[in-house]
């Protein structure tokens, strides 16, 4: 898969397809970080371990480049369709973007509890069945039991928060500027721990359509807040309801935001709880 | 727990008109509600909504006008497919939606404002309050 | 394109986080973290996020500054270099050597540190050499060196994950090392209890199992109650004390004297609660103690680390993998500085200088005649200025903000002959200097950082330095070559290879070695992969030795005029003196004013709200700062954070020293507060 990979991005270059190849480089010590690869002789040094997420980083180097320079990204599935969500949301311009898609082996895929460790546009590696994140353990302790009880459990880890940031800043995702979780107004300042209510689940609500579960959130919590855990309803009820997933297709915008005309499903009934959204349908 | 908290987001086309029919009538109520007027269900913000929760409201509600009959191209749709979502989010912390309550239509007339705010106050009464979440528990000192 | 990624070291606390700075065009952009580090494993926090914002500040010193009158006036090197070696020549000409002071940085980098320390010991035959560290860690050093020979972090940050048992004393860590907490609480996730001994509810007593909520200063009371207990209840280790230990006898009769019921009077705890913990301490077969300032600024210190290590040792919680004593040095190099022996009674190494064999070793090495006299510590030459200290060389060090009593500090600083100040911005110090360099930031230079757990770690440059400002590296070699000194090196590496040959502890290091992961000392030669955990089968000094910690009250309890208790220290946002990050817009907004925290109880005695202003008063001076009512402090006592220099919550401290570290007792003292009128 790593040749496979290095072959592509030395053709991508010479072609001049991109003007730079985003992926990762080891140096001579062993040392492993993202780098911006646009001699084809570099690319010796390209790897594709560990998991590291790129399309934040992407994004970020096509705002500060040139109007005409295009960018080829060596990326996972969930970055590719994060990716593709930050060309729905406008950060990125769909012409200047190419991805080389390879596949997650299985452990990954168990380790970030994936339930499609692949890029729509696979081109090396080869596809393994993802994983049901619900069949997880510890996903089944926070999501399902006791209502009480999971609310202690999900106090007593989102006290541990720090406020660093860091899943706000690692996730691809969130791009708005200004923040609001920087405003006074939503989330009070200098207090440790975070406000929970507030700072985290405004947060996650805002990316309740938008979270492609690629784990940048947990993996950049120095305090190991499963974060990726408040977003799985929401994205079950996306798929169940409006067989929505968010970065599989460009084309296909949230269903929360679509213009009222264009329904994807206008046969849809409305559920008798119109009157209050107290009676569970079937929950 | 003490009396609860309800913050009652009304859009001024169907909800508020039930809200202003109830006290026109002075039907007693318990006190410990506020009625924040919006032009439209769906301009209420689920920040707004968390922020309330966080601040020490107990419940919130959101009346809005029935399908069909929203003034603004439908606007109260989203806005339910958007609850949903938040009823999703606020049930798998444990928070448990039934701190939420939306009537789209059925709270324009006195009778039936009284009866959704009484059946809500009952409700919240049993809730176990949100204290956990804002408050450090569980430590021997 | 100009987008560069460079791998570096996060400037602010001693966790040593790996920090990629993402380069473009020269300018330093962004901040990321770095997923392969062995610390921080892919996170940051708030601060390290962060870690790039103040780099290219408009307010950063680009040429050599010459006071003139009340104004700076820039000066080109050829000037400044030889002007500053001239002034302190002149002043070892008239006063002696002695009379010539250096405060070296703990926030420069491994290689500086050597060489400002060799500078002053060379050219002045002087040991007035030390650094912050005076002002945080000293009782460690000492303390730790006299129990276990060895006064560093016995274990390694990750070991703390093992522990089932861990007493963080006097340290709030989820606020000052915040990426440490997180293998706390990776520790607690698999079982471990976590009990935490402060006077305040910080975010760690809100994550804690047990909390001992004792009376400020009160530390060696609750261990040495603790301690009778354990050997009561025969719940030390035997064998461990038999095998490994010194001094039993004396410490048994000496804590015969510490009932429970005596330790629950002095320091407010429940003796059940009291005995709980140490047989819960005692009890869990890995059991780690972290401490930090709530220990060491205390007039009695010293003696609080010793209680600590006679705990830890007593229970033989010591030398295991993941049992051990975890002090948090608290900047990005101060165990680099303290190892590189920028202080008054070391040499690199610890060594001591008045030791003939060592110092001979040096003089051999560095070619010169070096004084066997111990030198002066910074509070020592702060308090001597102007009297017998003359000139001093301060480097990349505010103690305007970060010594007590803050306008004594002014005043010495006044009363100078000559101040030297090498920094990268202004700072409150440097506006008393005579002469001002412009030093560089970690993006701008190359080095290595030693953190807390004795990693050293690589620095690589991300960016040049602003205008004519030079690495710090390069104006020590500079001055030094302008006093006559053979400073002739080209690259910090070269310098490592030197500290390499002089110490053996630290003989393996090289740079190539440190690309992929640092290492630990001591590492000893070129194939030793460092060392993970110490004292293992024996203790640095043989066997580990039982030393009588002898209790002090505070120095100043409140009274009738002062009845508040103070305690200053650290908040998230922001980093010791705030010259960093105060120009940095993301942690600047987090806390942009300054604040003081007060109870509600006290708050409606006072009729203060939330927000509104408070004037502080101690027997040095007062403050006026915002209030912020919270419970994390008690009725009666108020906490300040000391970040801000609009309210230097140093102008209010107490510089009493420890007698055997001379650290100030910047935890305790007694204040009074008022409402202040709110015309604004």
């Amino acid at each position: 898969m790593l040749e496979k990979t290095k072959d592509i991005a030395k053709q991508i270059l010479e072609e001049k397809k991109a003007g730079g190849i985003f992926g990762l480089m080891r140096n001579r010590w062993n040392v492993v970080q993202p780098h911006m690869f646009e001699d084809p002789a570099e690319l010796d040094a390209l790897v594709l371990e560990p998991k590291w997420l790129l399309a934040k980083l992407a994004m970020s180097i096509l705002r500060s480049s040139p109007e005409n320079y295009k960018l080829a990204v060596v990326c996972r599935g969930c970055d590719e369709r994060a990716l593709i969500e930050l060309i729905k949301r406008n950060q990125i311009e769909k012409e200047r973007i190419l991805t080389i898609g390879i596949a997650c082996s299985q452990e990954q895929a168990a380790i970030c509890l994936c339930d499609r460790p692949y890029p729509a546009k696979l081109d090396a590696g080869k596809k393994v069945s993802g994983v049901d994140p619900f069949q997880d353990e510890r996903v089944r302790e926070f999501l399902i039991g006791n209502d009480k009880k999971r609310m202690e459990k999900w106090a007593t880890v989102l006290k541990r928060c720090i406020k660093c940031y860091g899943c706000r800043n690692s996730c691809p995702i969130c791009v708005c500027e200004p923040c609001k979780l920087e405003d006074d107004i939503w989330v009070q300042r200098g207090a440790v721990p975070a406000e929970m209510i507030t700072f985290h689940l405004i947060r996650a609500f805002h990316l309740s359509d938008t979270c492609v579960a690629c784990g940048a959130c947990q993996e950049a919590c120095p305090v190991n807040i499963p974060l990726l855990y408040l977003q799985l309803s929401m994205r079950e009820t996306l798929k169940e309801k409006y067989g929505y997933e968010a970065g599989l297709n460009p084309e296909v915008k949230s269903p929360i935001l679509s213009v009222v005309f264009e329904e994807p499903d206008t046969d849809r009934e409305y559920p008798a709880w119109i009157n209050s959204l107290r009676e569970k349908d079937g929950y | 727990m003490n009396e609860p908290r309800i913050l009652v987001f009304a859009c001024r086309w169907c909800g508020l008109i039930g809200a202003d029919a109830a006290g026109k009538k002075r039907i007693s109520l318990p006190a410990r509600f506020r009625v924040i007027p919006v032009e439209c269900a769906a301009l209420v913000e689920t920040d707004a909504i968390l922020r309330a929760l966080a601040g020490g409201i107990d419940g919130v509600a959101i009346l809005g006008c029935h399908i069909g009959g929203c003034r603004y191209n439908n606007a109260n749709q989203t806005a339910i497919k958007r609850m949903e979502l938040l009823k999703d989010l606020l049930d798998t912390t444990g928070i448990g939606s039934n701190r939420l309550l939306f009537s789209f239509g059925t709270a324009h007339e006195d009778y039936q404002f009284e009866e959704i705010i009484k059946n809500f106050f009952d409700e919240l009464a049993v809730l176990s309050p949100l204290d956990p979440w804002l408050a450090p528990f569980g430590v021997i000192s | 394109m100009g987008t560069k990624f460079t791998k570096t070291i996060c400037p602010y606390c001693g966790t040593g986080c790996g920090l990629i700075i993402k380069v473009e065009d020269g300018v330093a952009v962004a901040t990321y973290p770095d997923s392969e580090h062995p610390v921080s494993r892919g996170s940051l926090c708030i601060k390290g996020w962060s870690a790039h914002e103040f780099i290219h500040h408009p307010d950063r010193l680009t040429s050599p500054l010459l006071r003139k009158g009340d104004a700076f006036q820039e000066i080109p090197w050829d000037e400044a270099i030889p002007m500053a070696a001239g002034k302190l020549r002149e002043t070892a000409a008239k006063y002696g050597g002695d009379a010539v002071c250096g405060l070296s940085s703990a926030k420069c980098t491994n290689e500086e540190n050597y060489l400002f320390q060799k500078l002053m010991r060379m050219a002045f035959k002087t040991n007035n050499v030390d650094h912050c560290a005076r002002l945080c860690h000293a009782p460690t050093t000492v303390a730790m060196a006299q129990t276990l020979g060895s006064g560093a972090m016995t274990n390694s940050i990750s070991d703390l994950a093992g522990a089932d048992c861990i007493l963080v004393i006097g340290s709030n860590t989820a606020e000052s090392h915040p990426v440490i907490m997180g293998e706390i609480y990776k520790a607690i996730d698999g079982g471990a209890t976590l009990i935490v001994v402060d006077p305040r509810k910080t975010a760690v007593v809100q994550n804690a199992k047990i909390h001992l909520p004792i009376n400020p200063g009160t530390d060696i009371p609750l261990l040495c109650g603790m301690m009778k207990h354990i050997i009561d209840e025969g719940l030390y280790d035997k064998d461990f004390v038999k095998a490994r230990m010194e001094g039993f006898e004396e410490l048994n009769e000496f804590i015969s004297a510490w009932t429970v019921e005596k330790a629950s009077g002095e320091c407010g705890i429940n003796p059940e609660l009291i005995k709980l913990v140490a047989e819960t301490y005692a009890k869990a077969k890995e059991s780690a103690i972290v401490y930090c300032m709530g220990i060491t600024q205390h007039a009695c210190g010293t003696a609080n680390v010793l209680a600590i290590c006679d705990l830890a040792m007593l229970c033989g919680h010591v030398g295991k993998e993941y049992s051990g004593i975890y002090p948090l040095r608290g900047q990005n190099n101060v165990q680099g500085a303290c190892d590189m022996g920028a202080l008054p009674n070391v040499y690199p190494g610890y060594q001591s200088v008045s030791d003939p064999a060592i110092r001979d070793k040096f003089q051999k090495a560095w070619g010169v005649e070096l004084s066997d006299k111990p030198g002066l510590t910074v509070t020592e030459i702060i308090g001597s200025a102007g009297k017998d200290t003359r000139t001093v060389y301060i480097m990349a060090e505010n103690p305007a903000l970060s010594d007590p009593d803050v306008n004594h500090v002014l005043e010495s600083l006044k009363a100078l002959d000559f101040l030297i100040v090498h920094d990268i911005f202004l700072t409150e110090t440097a506006k008393f200097a005579h002469l001002v360099f412009p030093g560089t930031c970690f993006a701008e230079k190359s080095g290595t950082f030693t953190n807390t757990e004795r990693r050293f770690q690589l620095l690589r440059k991300a960016v040049d330095p602003p205008g004519n400002a030079k690495e710090d590296f390069t104006i020590l070699c500079l001055l030094g070559s302008a006093l006559g000194l053979d400073f002739s090196y080209n690259h910090p590496g070269e310098v490592m290879e030197e500290i390499a040959s002089l110490t053996p502890a630290y003989g393996g290091i090289r740079f190539d070695r440190l690309e992929r992961g640092g290492l630990q000392w001591p590492c000893p030669d070129s194939d030793h992969p460092g060392t993970q955990y110490l004292h293992k089968d024996r203790f640095t000094r043989g066997r580990g030795l039982f030393v009588i910690p002898e209790h002090t009250p505070p120095k100043e309890l409140p009274d009738d005029d002062y009845p508040y208790y103070l305690s200053t220290g650290r908040m998230f946002a922001h980093y010791h003196t705030g010259t960093m990050t105060r120009r940095s817009p993301f942690l600047n907004r987090e806390a942009e004013k300054a604040y003081a925290e007060i109870n509600p109880e006290d708050a409606i005695h006072l009729d203060v709200k939330d927000g509104e202003k408070i004037k502080i008063t101690t027997r040095r001076g007062s403050i006026i700062t915002t209030a912020r009512i919270t419970k994390r402090v008690s009725k009666g006592c108020i906490f300040a954070p000391f970040h801000f220099t609009e309210a230097r919550a140093n102008m209010l401290t107490n510089p009493v020293l420890d007698p055997l570290s001379k650290i100030p007792e910047f935890k305790v003292c007694a204040a009074n507060v008022k409402k202040e009128s709110q015309d604004d």
